[in-house]
């Protein structure tokens, strides 16, 4: 606090025009007052306002597809050029999280690695055909497509970011999982479209 | 200050809600929902008005956030919104109105402003919230901004686009009302505190 603040602070409390006792009690009873919870539509309006203003989708999905976009560039790189790298972060740990099992990727190989690729793109193509998101969503859908969308982008940036030098093996794991939760969110946002449209 | 300091919000909460993440964003807004929504209902008395206010708070928190540098707590950031907010929808409703800020006391009818009996005292001691209820509207914000937000007359005057007298005036009129009902609650703290202590010297 400056001296000026200071100051107005204490000419504030010389101007009051209430005892001691008498503003205790005042600002005590004051701070007492209990808060009133609002309704519980309140944030079903905030959060349709802001999906049809594009403040959460908008920000949130450039994100997702600079990652995306990056994240295929590099994936090309490192099975097109092949490049003889080790999964090992940080000293050697192996730093995964969700990483998707190892029956998931038993057929492994360049060749499905531009299959997943091809697919994801695919994918991607179908979900920015979709209608936009309606302006009322079911707030169990709408978590559920955030959800998506967070793991999504984790994968990405799994992807993209240089310290995670994955073999192409490694990235094939991830691009398959991609997949897999990018058909999921087709599948919902399909369903989404789908009602609107009754 | 108020209950918006006291709510703590992880920063990693905050950088996804800068990045759009609706999920961080209704755990902001579930923390901070009530102090707002009070706040708002306190200055204009009405649900459905305070209802919007808090909608209007919220959307502004969500396009702004990215903005936010985290140098005051998100609390106070957020505060300084919504009373924004509140009091740019006073003015304006003063204003459409055609209400001068000046002239909020004169609406006062000759029955309000009567003294209470002191049989009444004890009643208004237990009801704060009814008493600044029945302050002039410019009063009770000055009184909050004053008393609770811990704003200075400086502070109050800029926000409501008046002089640091028109808010200790608004602030000295309201005290005067509330004073009866400060001095019944001293009273029969007074009175409470001088039974215990006659019940612990004949014990």
């Amino acid at each position: 606090m400056t001296m000026n603040q200071s100051d107005e602070r204490k000419d504030d409390k010389m101007n009051i025009g209430l005892s001691v006792s008498q503003r205790d009690v005042l600002q005590t009873r004051l701070r007492e007052l209990r808060d009133t919870t609002p309704p519980r539509e309140v944030w079903q309006k905030i959060e349709a306002q802001a999906r049809a203003e594009g403040l959460f989708q908008a920000r949130y999905f450039e994100t997702v597809k600079w990652l995306a976009g990056t994240g295929i560039a590099a994936a090309v790189v490192l099975a097109v050029l092949n490049i003889p790298v080790t999964p090992m972060i940080d000293g050697g740990q192996r730093e995964f999280s969700g990483t998707p099992s190892i029956a998931e990727v038993d057929n492994s190989g360049p060749a499905n690695l531009n299959a997943l690729m091809v697919r994801s793109q695919q994918i991607e193509r179908d979900l920015r055909a979709l209608p936009g998101q309606p302006r009322m969503v079911r707030a169990s859908t709408a978590a559920t497509i955030v959800h998506l969308e967070d793991q999504i982008a984790a994968i990405d940036y799994r992807l993209n970011h240089p310290a995670y030098r994955l073999t192409p093996v490694d990235a094939e794991i991830y691009w398959r999982e991609r997949v897999r939760l990018m058909n999921s969110l087709l599948n919902l946002r399909t369903a989404q479209a789908q009602r609107m449209a009754f | 200050m108020s209950k918006f300091t006291d709510i703590q919000i992880d920063p990693a909460i905050v950088k996804r809600a800068a990045r759009g993440d609706a999920k961080a964003h209704e755990i902001i807004y579930r923390a901070f929902s009530a102090p707002v929504y009070s706040v708002c209902l306190r200055f204009t008395r009405v649900p459905a008005q305070a209802e919007d206010l808090l909608q209007d708070t919220y959307i502004e928190v969500i396009r702004s956030i990215s903005g936010f540098r985290g140098e005051a707590p998100l609390g106070m950031w957020i505060r300084r919104i919504a009373i924004s907010k509140a009091l740019m929808f006073l003015r304006s409703a003063w204003h459409s109105r055609g209400q001068s800020l000046d002239d909020d006391w004169e609406e006062m009818t000759f029955e309000s402003r009567a003294s209470p009996t002191h049989s009444a005292r004890q009643d208004q001691a237990m009801d704060l919230d009814a008493a600044l209820a029945s302050l002039p509207e410019i009063s009770r914000v000055v009184v909050w901004l004053h008393d609770v937000e811990g704003f200075t007359h400086k502070e109050i005057a800029e926000q409501m686009g008046k002089t640091e007298s028109f808010s200790k005036s608004q602030l000295s009129r309201a005290y005067q009302r509330l004073r009866p009902m400060l001095d019944a609650e001293i009273e029969h703290a007074d009175a409470k505190s001088g039974m215990q202590e006659s019940v612990l010297g004949s014990c």
